[in-house]
């Protein structure tokens, strides 16, 4: 192993105002390959605002992204995906009137990549890829226990269901990273165990993992590193036991009587 | 779970599937016969606008069901593939064939130069340049004289025949011969747009519409795809242009009016944004029932009007919603057990 090429993930320097306001200041932060990083902080301290500005939904004023070398600065929020990094978001999303297989199936990039022609006149190769992708989609409905409803409308899912599928959707395209932007919040203990299991069956596998999370039971027991931001700063990061024993950690965000709680709390 | 429970619930299931099917049948046989049990060339007439209003719908339920763009441009395409076709066939003394596939071919030029720069910017946008397209082309109709002689229009088309070896020429000036050539572009433009949506194409398409921050999370260029889909509405929409006007054998002004829009937009939303047989079916329920009753144009409106908000109170969503809205609920239902 090699400790050069186990970052999968650098961000460099990253700026981004919002009506003069710097929601993120000058952040720069490492995801390693084959890692569970957690990115933790108060609200407001940032963590959405560089999701977006690193998948692309939203143009950051200064720094750089690099995917596994490729700097990815600046692309569009497609291109960041075909570039092997994507997403969930916060307020879950499905496609409500596709059937659950039909949203994995749509979240695959190998059929698109056979051009429209393919697409349209479904030649040999297409038809092999969209089985293909098919079995893919029912092995991961399994893993999330949701084959019974494979065929259902999206619509119809609770939210937990649909931050399942939220999740299958990110696996289809076998991605270098995926960010899961609070997977937990809003979710039974059933569906929390659920996506807590898959995340790490997954990470054994070698999947690498950026999960925004409040949920600090899942934080210290699953992420191997934490990345704590404030105020749109790198306020503490290293392995989860370190980050919970750091005083500006636990004054800023875990609620800790710590002096600078005081300081903090004036801010907020 | 009991053999008695799966008794009740499929047995109904078997005899709407079987009754579809024969109505099904029985509709298909009727279309495809009509010309020769047609009461007189009025109901024919009725028949190709009706077919014509299929490929019109079904166009702009490719852009706005499925796509999710809300077009005001299709009576642009519509106009501006008659005025093509026309000008084709009588100032360039192109074969009227031709002259359609001319028609078709502007529009979708039109569709490229209006819509890859009004997608770059917002679906508001989208909506304020398709329907300024509609109206500068009508405003080009009626004061560019030298080109579509304004006003009085381009009167006096040739006839659209079709030679067929060893039958011999069949005169598009006969409605009955009109007719299938009516039918046969429909069937060109359903089956085309049944196929794009039936592919994975079909399933990006919905996506896009449904959540597009998603879709675009997902490697999805939604741009491209709803550009595509504006350009393949515009093609098919200038044909049915281009083809129309040798039916009526003179292109005016009047091909852009309000009619046609408010026509087409009811015909989609009380169809059913995205479902692409609700809508076909609400394209010939829309255009056949009024025409056949001989409502005054004058109250038509009215009765449309009156029609829009009965089923916007009824079906919000249209036919098409109130069929998924079922599904929906029958999903409901069995995800409890």
């Amino acid at each position: 192993m090699t400790g050069v090429a186990s970052s999968a993930l650098r961000i460099e320097g990253l700026v981004k105002s919002f009506a003069g306001v710097r929601a993120v200041d000058d952040l720069s932060i490492e995801i390693e390959a084959g890692r569970i990083t957690g990115l933790i902080g108060p609200n407001g301290s940032g963590k959405s605002t560089t999701i977006d500005c690193i998948t692309g939904f939203s143009h950051p004023d200064a720094g750089r992204v690099i995917l596994g070398g490729q700097d990815i600065t600046g692309l569009p929020a497609h291109r960041v995906a075909l570039a092997g990094m994507t997403r969930t978001f916060q307020n879950v999303r499905v496609y409500e009137r596709l059937s659950v297989l039909e949203n994995l199936l749509v979240a695959a990039h190998e059929l698109r990549r056979f051009g429209w022609w393919t697409l349209f006149r479904g030649g040999a190769a297409a038809t092999e890829a969209e089985e293909h992708l098919r079995r893919r989609a029912h092995e991961l409905l399994d893993l999330v226990s949701l084959s019974r409803l494979a065929q259902a409308p999206a619509g119809i899912l609770s939210y937990g269901q649909r931050k399942l599928v939220a999740l299958g959707m990110s696996l289809m395209s076998a991605p270098k990273i995926i960010i899961l932007d609070e997977p937990l919040a809003g979710v039974n203990p059933t569906i929390i165990n659920m996506i807590s299991r898959t995340v790490a069956d997954l990470n054994a596998r070698g999947q690498t993992f950026l999960i925004v999370e409040h949920n600090m039971d899942f934080i210290m027991k699953h992420c191997d590193r934490v990345v704590v931001l404030d105020s749109g700063r790198l306020l503490a990061e290293g392995p989860a036991e370190v980050v919970r024993e750091d005083e500006r950690v636990l004054a800023a965000y875990l609620g800790g009587k710590k002096p600078a709680e005081v300081v903090h709390a004036g801010i907020a | 779970m009991s053999p008695t429970a799966s008794e009740v619930l499929d047995m109904p299931g078997l005899r709407t599937r079987a009754l579809r099917r024969a109505l099904l049948a029985l509709a298909a046989a009727a279309i495809l016969t009509l010309p020769f049990w047609a009461p007189g060339d009025y109901f024919l007439k009725v028949a190709i606008l009706a077919l014509t209003f299929a490929v019109l719908s079904t166009s702009l339920n490719l852009v706005f069901g499925f796509a999710g763009l809300l077009s005001f441009a299709q009576v642009g395409f519509w106009g501006m593939g008659a005025y093509a076709s026309a000008l084709c066939a009588v100032d360039l003394d192109l074969s009227p064939w031709l002259s359609i596939a001319a028609g078709g071919l502007a529009s979708a030029l039109a569709a490229v130069v209006i819509g890859a720069p009004a997608l770059r910017v917002s679906r508001a946008s989208f909506v304020i340049v398709t329907l300024s397209f509609t109206l500068v082309l009508a405003l080009v109709s009626r004061s560019w004289l030298e080109l579509t002689r304004g006003p009085l229009g381009i009167p006096g088309l040739p006839s659209l025949d079709l030679s067929l070896p060893g039958i011999g020429t069949l005169s598009g000036q006969d409605p009955s011969v009109f007719y299938f050539f009516a039918l046969g572009l429909a069937a060109f433009a359903v089956g085309l747009v049944w196929r794009l949506t039936a592919c994975p194409m079909g399933r990006v398409l919905l996506a896009i519409n449904q959540n597009e921050p998603l879709a675009r999370s997902q490697g999805i260029d939604a741009t491209r795809y709803q550009l595509f889909a504006f350009v393949v509405s515009g093609l098919l929409t200038g044909m049915a242009g281009g083809l129309y006007v040798f039916h009526l054998t003179i292109v005016d002004p009047t091909i852009f009016d309000t009619y046609y829009t408010e026509m087409l937009l009811i015909i989609v939303i009380l169809g059913g944004p995205g479902n692409l047989w609700a809508v076909l079916a609400a394209s010939l329920l829309f255009t056949a029932i009024p025409e056949l009753l001989r409502v005054g144009s004058e109250y038509r409106l009215v009765l449309f009007g009156a029609v829009l908000v009965a089923s916007a109170l009824a079906f919000p969503r249209g036919l098409g919603g109130w069929l998924e809205q079922r599904r929906f609920d029958r999903w409901r239902r069995e995800s409890r057990r």
